[in-house]
Protein backbone atom coordinates (compact mmCIF):
# COMPACT_ATOMS: atom_id res chain seq x y z
CA UNK A 1 0.00 0.00 0.00
CA UNK A 2 2.81 2.40 0.97
CA UNK A 3 4.89 1.35 -2.02
CA UNK A 4 2.08 2.28 -4.37
CA UNK A 5 1.66 5.65 -2.67
CA UNK A 6 5.39 6.38 -2.95
CA UNK A 7 5.28 5.33 -6.58
CA UNK A 8 2.30 7.56 -7.23
CA UNK A 9 4.04 10.53 -5.64
CA UNK A 10 7.14 9.82 -7.72
CA UNK A 11 5.11 9.56 -10.92
CA UNK A 12 3.25 12.76 -10.01
CA UNK A 13 6.46 14.64 -9.37
CA UNK A 14 7.99 13.36 -12.59
CA UNK A 15 4.94 14.23 -14.60
CA UNK A 16 4.70 17.67 -13.00
CA UNK A 17 8.34 18.20 -13.97
CA UNK A 18 7.61 17.02 -17.47
CA UNK A 19 4.57 19.25 -17.67
CA UNK A 20 6.68 22.28 -16.91
CA UNK A 21 8.82 21.48 -19.88
CA UNK A 22 5.98 20.62 -22.14
CA UNK A 23 4.40 23.02 -24.47
CA UNK A 24 0.76 23.80 -24.15
CA UNK A 25 -1.38 21.53 -26.27
CA UNK A 26 0.33 18.31 -25.27
CA UNK A 27 -2.08 15.34 -25.12
CA UNK A 28 -4.11 14.66 -22.00
CA UNK A 29 -2.47 12.56 -19.32
CA UNK A 30 -4.51 11.28 -16.46
CA UNK A 31 -3.18 10.38 -13.06
CA UNK A 32 -5.60 8.17 -11.22
CA UNK A 33 -5.55 7.27 -7.57
CA UNK A 34 -7.80 4.78 -5.83
CA UNK A 35 -8.22 5.22 -2.09
CA UNK A 36 -10.11 3.39 0.60
CA UNK A 37 -11.49 5.94 3.04
CA UNK A 38 -12.41 3.54 5.88
CA UNK A 39 -10.29 3.02 8.97
CA UNK A 40 -11.73 -0.45 9.58
CA UNK A 41 -12.80 -2.88 6.92
CA UNK A 42 -15.72 -4.83 8.33
CA UNK A 43 -17.83 -7.61 6.90
CA UNK A 44 -21.36 -6.42 5.99
CA UNK A 45 -20.45 -2.78 6.58
CA UNK A 46 -19.85 -0.07 4.00
CA UNK A 47 -16.42 0.51 2.48
CA UNK A 48 -16.03 3.84 0.71
CA UNK A 49 -13.69 3.90 -2.29
CA UNK A 50 -12.65 7.17 -3.85
CA UNK A 51 -11.14 7.49 -7.33
CA UNK A 52 -9.40 10.79 -8.06
CA UNK A 53 -8.42 11.67 -11.61
CA UNK A 54 -6.09 14.51 -12.37
CA UNK A 55 -5.29 15.65 -15.88
CA UNK A 56 -1.64 16.74 -16.09
CA UNK A 57 -1.71 17.05 -19.86
CA UNK A 58 -2.22 20.17 -21.92
CA UNK A 59 -5.46 19.06 -23.51
CA UNK A 60 -8.78 17.83 -22.16
CA UNK A 61 -9.21 14.07 -21.75
CA UNK A 62 -12.29 12.86 -23.59
CA UNK A 63 -14.68 9.99 -22.96
CA UNK A 64 -13.04 8.87 -19.79
CA UNK A 65 -14.24 5.49 -18.59
CA UNK A 66 -13.38 4.18 -15.13
CA UNK A 67 -13.92 0.45 -14.74
CA UNK A 68 -13.22 -1.32 -11.52
CA UNK A 69 -13.70 -5.06 -11.76
CA UNK A 70 -11.51 -5.81 -8.77
CA UNK A 71 -14.53 -6.56 -6.54
CA UNK A 72 -15.80 -10.10 -7.22
CA UNK A 73 -19.58 -10.38 -7.12
CA UNK A 74 -19.47 -13.31 -4.68
CA UNK A 75 -17.52 -11.29 -2.08
CA UNK A 76 -18.85 -7.75 -2.50
CA UNK A 77 -22.17 -5.99 -2.98
CA UNK A 78 -22.26 -2.52 -4.50
CA UNK A 79 -24.15 -0.54 -1.88
CA UNK A 80 -23.94 2.86 -3.55
CA UNK A 81 -22.56 4.37 -6.75
CA UNK A 82 -21.24 2.50 -9.77
CA UNK A 83 -18.11 0.53 -10.40
CA UNK A 84 -18.16 1.52 -14.04
CA UNK A 85 -18.57 5.19 -14.82
CA UNK A 86 -18.12 7.44 -17.84
CA UNK A 87 -16.95 11.04 -17.66
CA UNK A 88 -17.30 13.03 -20.86
CA UNK A 89 -14.44 15.47 -20.40
CA UNK A 90 -11.70 16.30 -17.96
CA UNK A 91 -10.12 19.69 -18.71
CA UNK A 92 -6.34 20.10 -18.37
CA UNK A 93 -5.08 20.76 -14.84
CA UNK A 94 -8.35 19.76 -13.21
CA UNK A 95 -9.49 17.11 -10.78
CA UNK A 96 -12.44 14.79 -10.93
CA UNK A 97 -13.37 12.40 -8.21
CA UNK A 98 -15.76 9.49 -8.10
CA UNK A 99 -16.92 7.54 -5.07
CA UNK A 100 -18.32 4.04 -4.76
CA UNK A 101 -19.63 2.27 -1.67
CA UNK A 102 -19.16 -1.48 -1.54
CA UNK A 103 -20.05 -3.96 1.19
CA UNK A 104 -17.98 -7.10 1.70
CA UNK A 105 -19.95 -10.27 2.33
CA UNK A 106 -16.96 -12.30 3.53
CA UNK A 107 -14.16 -11.63 5.95
CA UNK A 108 -10.43 -12.26 5.68
CA UNK A 109 -7.53 -10.84 3.66
CA UNK A 110 -8.42 -9.15 0.41
CA UNK A 111 -6.17 -7.60 -2.18
CA UNK A 112 -7.61 -4.29 -3.28
CA UNK A 113 -6.09 -3.98 -6.76
CA UNK A 114 -6.22 -1.20 -9.31
CA UNK A 115 -9.06 0.05 -11.47
CA UNK A 116 -8.61 0.43 -15.21
CA UNK A 117 -9.20 3.69 -17.08
CA UNK A 118 -9.66 4.40 -20.77
CA UNK A 119 -9.71 7.82 -22.33
CA UNK A 120 -8.99 9.74 -25.49
CA UNK A 121 -5.84 11.82 -25.04
CA UNK A 122 -7.14 14.52 -27.39
CA UNK A 123 -10.30 15.45 -29.16
CA UNK A 124 -9.07 14.05 -32.46
CA UNK A 125 -7.43 10.92 -31.09
CA UNK A 126 -8.71 7.72 -32.64
CA UNK A 127 -7.17 5.25 -30.25
CA UNK A 128 -8.17 4.96 -26.64
CA UNK A 129 -5.47 5.44 -24.05
CA UNK A 130 -5.37 2.75 -21.33
CA UNK A 131 -4.29 3.47 -17.78
CA UNK A 132 -4.52 1.94 -14.37
CA UNK A 133 -5.09 3.51 -11.02
CA UNK A 134 -2.97 3.13 -7.92
CA UNK A 135 -3.52 0.01 -5.79
CA UNK A 136 -4.70 0.38 -2.21
CA UNK A 137 -3.10 -3.01 -1.54
CA UNK A 138 -3.99 -5.81 0.85
CA UNK A 139 -6.48 -5.19 3.59
CA UNK A 140 -7.97 -7.38 6.28
CA UNK A 141 -11.74 -7.42 6.36
CA UNK A 142 -12.71 -8.26 9.92
CA UNK A 143 -15.60 -10.34 11.10
CA UNK A 144 -18.67 -8.30 12.05
CA UNK A 145 -18.95 -10.13 15.42
CA UNK A 146 -15.40 -9.14 16.36
CA UNK A 147 -16.01 -5.55 15.34
CA UNK A 148 -19.30 -5.37 17.20
CA UNK A 149 -17.73 -6.92 20.30
CA UNK A 150 -14.98 -4.32 20.32
CA UNK A 151 -16.79 -1.15 19.30
CA UNK A 152 -20.50 -1.46 19.95
CA UNK A 153 -21.71 0.36 23.11
CA UNK A 154 -24.34 -2.41 23.63
CA UNK A 155 -26.78 0.13 25.06
CA UNK A 156 -29.79 -2.13 24.60
CA UNK A 157 -28.00 -5.15 26.06
CA UNK A 158 -26.90 -3.20 29.14
CA UNK A 159 -30.40 -1.75 29.55
CA UNK A 160 -31.88 -5.25 29.44
CA UNK A 161 -29.28 -6.38 31.99
CA UNK A 162 -30.22 -3.48 34.28
CA UNK A 163 -33.90 -4.36 33.98
CA UNK A 164 -33.15 -8.00 34.84
CA UNK A 165 -30.87 -7.10 37.76
CA UNK A 166 -32.87 -4.35 39.42
CA UNK A 167 -35.76 -6.47 40.79
CA UNK A 168 -33.36 -8.86 42.51
CA UNK A 169 -31.69 -5.93 44.28
CA UNK A 170 -34.46 -3.37 44.69
CA UNK A 171 -37.33 -5.64 45.86
CA UNK A 172 -35.46 -7.15 48.85
CA UNK A 173 -34.16 -3.72 49.77
CA UNK A 174 -37.63 -2.11 49.70
CA UNK A 175 -39.04 -4.95 51.85
CA UNK A 176 -36.21 -4.54 54.36
CA UNK A 177 -36.50 -0.76 54.38
CA UNK A 178 -40.28 -0.71 54.89
CA UNK A 179 -40.00 -3.04 57.91
CA UNK A 180 -37.04 -1.09 59.30
CA UNK A 181 -38.78 2.29 59.07
CA UNK A 182 -41.99 0.86 60.55
CA UNK A 183 -40.30 -0.44 63.70
CA UNK A 184 -37.97 2.52 64.03
CA UNK A 185 -41.01 4.80 63.98
CA UNK A 186 -42.62 2.76 66.79
CA UNK A 187 -39.40 2.91 68.84
CA UNK A 188 -39.17 6.66 68.27
CA UNK A 189 -42.77 7.19 69.38
CA UNK A 190 -42.06 5.33 72.61
CA UNK A 191 -38.97 7.42 73.33
CA UNK A 192 -40.87 10.65 72.73
CA UNK A 193 -43.65 9.46 75.05
CA UNK A 194 -41.13 8.61 77.77
CA UNK A 195 -39.57 12.07 77.49
CA UNK A 196 -43.01 13.72 77.76
CA UNK A 197 -43.94 11.60 80.79
CA UNK A 198 -40.74 12.45 82.62
CA UNK B 1 -44.52 -40.36 101.51
CA UNK B 2 -40.97 -40.73 100.16
CA UNK B 3 -42.26 -42.92 97.27
CA UNK B 4 -44.76 -40.22 96.36
CA UNK B 5 -41.96 -37.64 96.28
CA UNK B 6 -39.82 -39.83 94.01
CA UNK B 7 -42.72 -40.38 91.60
CA UNK B 8 -43.41 -36.62 91.41
CA UNK B 9 -39.74 -35.96 90.69
CA UNK B 10 -39.74 -38.58 87.88
CA UNK B 11 -42.87 -37.05 86.30
CA UNK B 12 -41.26 -33.63 86.38
CA UNK B 13 -38.16 -35.00 84.67
CA UNK B 14 -40.30 -36.61 81.92
CA UNK B 15 -42.06 -33.32 81.36
CA UNK B 16 -38.76 -31.46 81.12
CA UNK B 17 -37.56 -33.57 78.19
CA UNK B 18 -40.08 -31.91 75.80
CA UNK B 19 -39.42 -28.23 75.12
CA UNK B 20 -41.99 -25.59 75.80
CA UNK B 21 -43.19 -23.41 72.97
CA UNK B 22 -41.07 -20.56 74.24
CA UNK B 23 -37.96 -22.74 74.31
CA UNK B 24 -38.66 -23.97 70.79
CA UNK B 25 -38.88 -20.41 69.54
CA UNK B 26 -35.67 -19.56 71.32
CA UNK B 27 -33.96 -22.58 69.81
CA UNK B 28 -35.22 -21.65 66.38
CA UNK B 29 -33.99 -18.13 67.01
CA UNK B 30 -30.45 -19.30 67.69
CA UNK B 31 -30.37 -22.07 65.11
CA UNK B 32 -28.36 -21.80 61.91
CA UNK B 33 -30.81 -24.09 60.11
CA UNK B 34 -33.40 -22.46 57.92
CA UNK B 35 -36.93 -23.62 57.20
CA UNK B 36 -37.82 -25.31 53.91
CA UNK B 37 -39.66 -22.17 52.83
CA UNK B 38 -36.63 -19.99 53.54
CA UNK B 39 -34.37 -22.47 51.84
CA UNK B 40 -36.55 -22.47 48.70
CA UNK B 41 -36.55 -18.67 48.73
CA UNK B 42 -32.76 -18.58 49.04
CA UNK B 43 -32.10 -21.14 46.33
CA UNK B 44 -34.67 -19.53 44.02
CA UNK B 45 -33.10 -16.10 44.43
CA UNK B 46 -29.58 -17.47 44.13
CA UNK B 47 -30.53 -19.27 40.91
CA UNK B 48 -32.04 -16.12 39.38
CA UNK B 49 -29.03 -13.98 40.27
CA UNK B 50 -26.69 -16.69 38.94
CA UNK B 51 -28.30 -16.93 35.52
CA UNK B 52 -28.47 -13.16 34.92
CA UNK B 53 -24.71 -12.92 34.05
CA UNK B 54 -25.27 -15.41 31.21
CA UNK B 55 -27.05 -12.61 29.35
CA UNK B 56 -23.88 -10.48 29.50
CA UNK B 57 -21.75 -13.36 28.24
CA UNK B 58 -24.14 -14.14 25.42
CA UNK B 59 -24.83 -10.58 24.25
CA UNK B 60 -21.71 -8.60 25.15
CA UNK B 61 -18.87 -11.12 25.40
CA UNK B 62 -20.48 -12.92 22.42
CA UNK B 63 -19.86 -16.39 23.78
CA UNK B 64 -20.88 -19.28 21.58
CA UNK B 65 -23.65 -20.68 23.79
CA UNK B 66 -23.59 -24.28 22.50
CA UNK B 67 -19.88 -24.83 22.97
CA UNK B 68 -19.91 -23.23 26.43
CA UNK B 69 -23.17 -24.77 27.64
CA UNK B 70 -21.52 -27.23 30.00
CA UNK B 71 -19.54 -24.44 31.70
CA UNK B 72 -22.69 -22.35 31.97
CA UNK B 73 -24.52 -25.21 33.68
CA UNK B 74 -21.64 -25.96 36.07
CA UNK B 75 -21.06 -22.27 36.81
CA UNK B 76 -24.74 -21.63 37.50
CA UNK B 77 -25.01 -24.66 39.78
CA UNK B 78 -21.89 -23.75 41.80
CA UNK B 79 -22.93 -20.13 41.97
CA UNK B 80 -26.48 -20.99 43.09
CA UNK B 81 -25.12 -23.16 45.90
CA UNK B 82 -22.52 -20.64 47.10
CA UNK B 83 -24.77 -17.59 46.90
CA UNK B 84 -27.49 -19.45 48.84
CA UNK B 85 -24.80 -20.38 51.39
CA UNK B 86 -23.86 -16.69 51.64
CA UNK B 87 -27.53 -15.73 52.13
CA UNK B 88 -27.85 -18.22 55.00
CA UNK B 89 -24.69 -17.06 56.77
CA UNK B 90 -25.44 -13.37 56.41
CA UNK B 91 -28.99 -13.94 57.60
CA UNK B 92 -27.77 -15.83 60.69
CA UNK B 93 -25.35 -13.05 61.65
CA UNK B 94 -27.84 -10.27 61.01
CA UNK B 95 -30.80 -11.91 62.71
CA UNK B 96 -29.40 -11.50 66.24
CA UNK B 97 -28.33 -7.92 65.68
CA UNK B 98 -31.74 -7.00 64.26
CA UNK B 99 -33.56 -8.89 67.05
CA UNK B 100 -31.77 -6.78 69.66
CA UNK B 101 -32.60 -3.56 67.83
CA UNK B 102 -36.27 -4.37 67.26
CA UNK B 103 -37.02 -5.87 70.69
CA UNK B 104 -38.47 -2.72 72.19
CA UNK B 105 -40.56 -1.74 69.18
CA UNK B 106 -41.95 -5.24 68.68
CA UNK B 107 -42.88 -5.54 72.40
CA UNK B 108 -44.69 -2.23 72.18
CA UNK B 109 -46.52 -3.20 68.98
CA UNK B 110 -47.64 -6.57 70.37
CA UNK B 111 -48.70 -5.16 73.75
CA UNK B 112 -50.70 -2.44 72.00
CA UNK B 113 -52.47 -5.06 69.90
CA UNK B 114 -53.19 -7.33 72.86
CA UNK B 115 -54.07 -4.55 75.31
CA UNK B 116 -57.82 -5.18 75.02
CA UNK B 117 -57.49 -8.93 75.43
CA UNK B 118 -57.84 -9.33 79.18
CA UNK B 119 -58.20 -13.12 79.03
CA UNK B 120 -54.73 -13.70 77.72
CA UNK B 121 -52.14 -14.60 80.37
CA UNK B 122 -48.85 -12.74 80.70
CA UNK B 123 -46.96 -15.86 79.68
CA UNK B 124 -48.92 -16.15 76.48
CA UNK B 125 -48.35 -12.47 75.74
CA UNK B 126 -44.63 -12.95 76.25
CA UNK B 127 -44.68 -15.92 73.89
CA UNK B 128 -46.49 -13.86 71.28
CA UNK B 129 -43.91 -11.08 71.64
CA UNK B 130 -41.05 -13.53 71.34
CA UNK B 131 -42.62 -15.12 68.29
CA UNK B 132 -43.21 -11.72 66.66
CA UNK B 133 -39.67 -10.61 67.45
CA UNK B 134 -38.35 -13.78 65.83
CA UNK B 135 -40.56 -13.24 62.80
CA UNK B 136 -39.60 -9.58 62.31
CA UNK B 137 -35.88 -10.18 62.73
CA UNK B 138 -36.08 -13.21 60.43
CA UNK B 139 -37.90 -11.19 57.76
CA UNK B 140 -35.53 -8.22 57.91
CA UNK B 141 -32.42 -10.39 58.03
CA UNK B 142 -33.65 -12.46 55.06
CA UNK B 143 -34.50 -9.48 52.88
CA UNK B 144 -31.31 -7.61 53.73
CA UNK B 145 -29.18 -10.70 53.22
CA UNK B 146 -30.67 -11.24 49.74
CA UNK B 147 -30.20 -7.58 48.82
CA UNK B 148 -26.63 -7.39 50.12
CA UNK B 149 -25.39 -10.65 48.61
CA UNK B 150 -27.07 -10.03 45.24
CA UNK B 151 -25.48 -6.60 44.98
CA UNK B 152 -22.09 -7.91 46.13
CA UNK B 153 -22.14 -10.88 43.75
CA UNK B 154 -23.12 -8.81 40.71
CA UNK B 155 -20.59 -6.07 41.46
CA UNK B 156 -17.69 -8.50 41.89
CA UNK B 157 -18.78 -10.40 38.79
CA UNK B 158 -18.84 -7.23 36.65
CA UNK B 159 -15.53 -5.97 38.06
CA UNK B 160 -13.81 -9.26 37.21
CA UNK B 161 -15.58 -9.76 33.91
CA UNK B 162 -15.18 -6.28 32.41
CA UNK B 163 -12.06 -4.99 34.13
CA UNK B 164 -9.68 -7.55 35.64
CA UNK B 165 -10.24 -10.43 33.22
CA UNK B 166 -11.34 -8.48 30.14
CA UNK B 167 -8.46 -9.82 28.05
CA UNK B 168 -9.28 -13.46 28.82
CA UNK B 169 -11.17 -15.63 26.36
CA UNK B 170 -14.94 -15.43 27.03
CA UNK B 171 -15.14 -18.97 28.46
CA UNK B 172 -12.19 -18.46 30.84
CA UNK B 173 -13.59 -15.06 31.73
CA UNK B 174 -16.94 -16.67 32.64
CA UNK B 175 -15.40 -19.44 34.72
CA UNK B 176 -13.09 -17.16 36.72
CA UNK B 177 -15.50 -14.23 37.08
CA UNK B 178 -18.42 -16.32 38.32
CA UNK B 179 -16.12 -18.47 40.46
CA UNK B 180 -14.53 -15.43 42.08
CA UNK B 181 -17.83 -13.60 42.58
CA UNK B 182 -19.69 -16.44 44.27
CA UNK B 183 -16.56 -17.58 46.13
CA UNK B 184 -15.93 -14.11 47.54
CA UNK B 185 -19.59 -13.60 48.43
CA UNK B 186 -19.56 -16.93 50.32
CA UNK B 187 -16.21 -16.18 51.97
CA UNK B 188 -17.21 -12.71 53.13
CA UNK B 189 -20.43 -14.10 54.60
CA UNK B 190 -18.52 -16.42 56.92
CA UNK B 191 -17.15 -13.49 58.96
CA UNK B 192 -18.61 -13.09 62.43
CA UNK B 193 -18.80 -9.30 62.56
Amino acid sequence: MWTSKVLLVAVLSYLTYCKCNEEEGSPARLLVSKHILNKYLVQDMDIVIKYTLYNVGGMAAQEVVIMDDSFPADSFITAGGQLSVKIDRIPPGSNVSHTVVVRPTKFGLFNFSSASIQYKASENAEEMQNAISSEPGEGRIINFRDYDKKFSPHVLDWSAFAIMTMPSIIIPFILFWSSKTKYEAIAKQKKEKNIKDS
Amino acid sequence: MGGQKNRDGKDKKDKDIGFTKEEEILLQDFSRNVSTKSSALFYGNAFIVSIIPLWLYWRIHMVDVYSTLIWFILGTAASTYLVAFAYKNTKFILKHKIALKREEAVTREVSRKLADDKKMSKKEKDERTLWKKNEVSDYEATTFSIFYNNALFLMIMMFFSFYLLRSFTPTANYIFSIGSACGLAALLSTGTQ
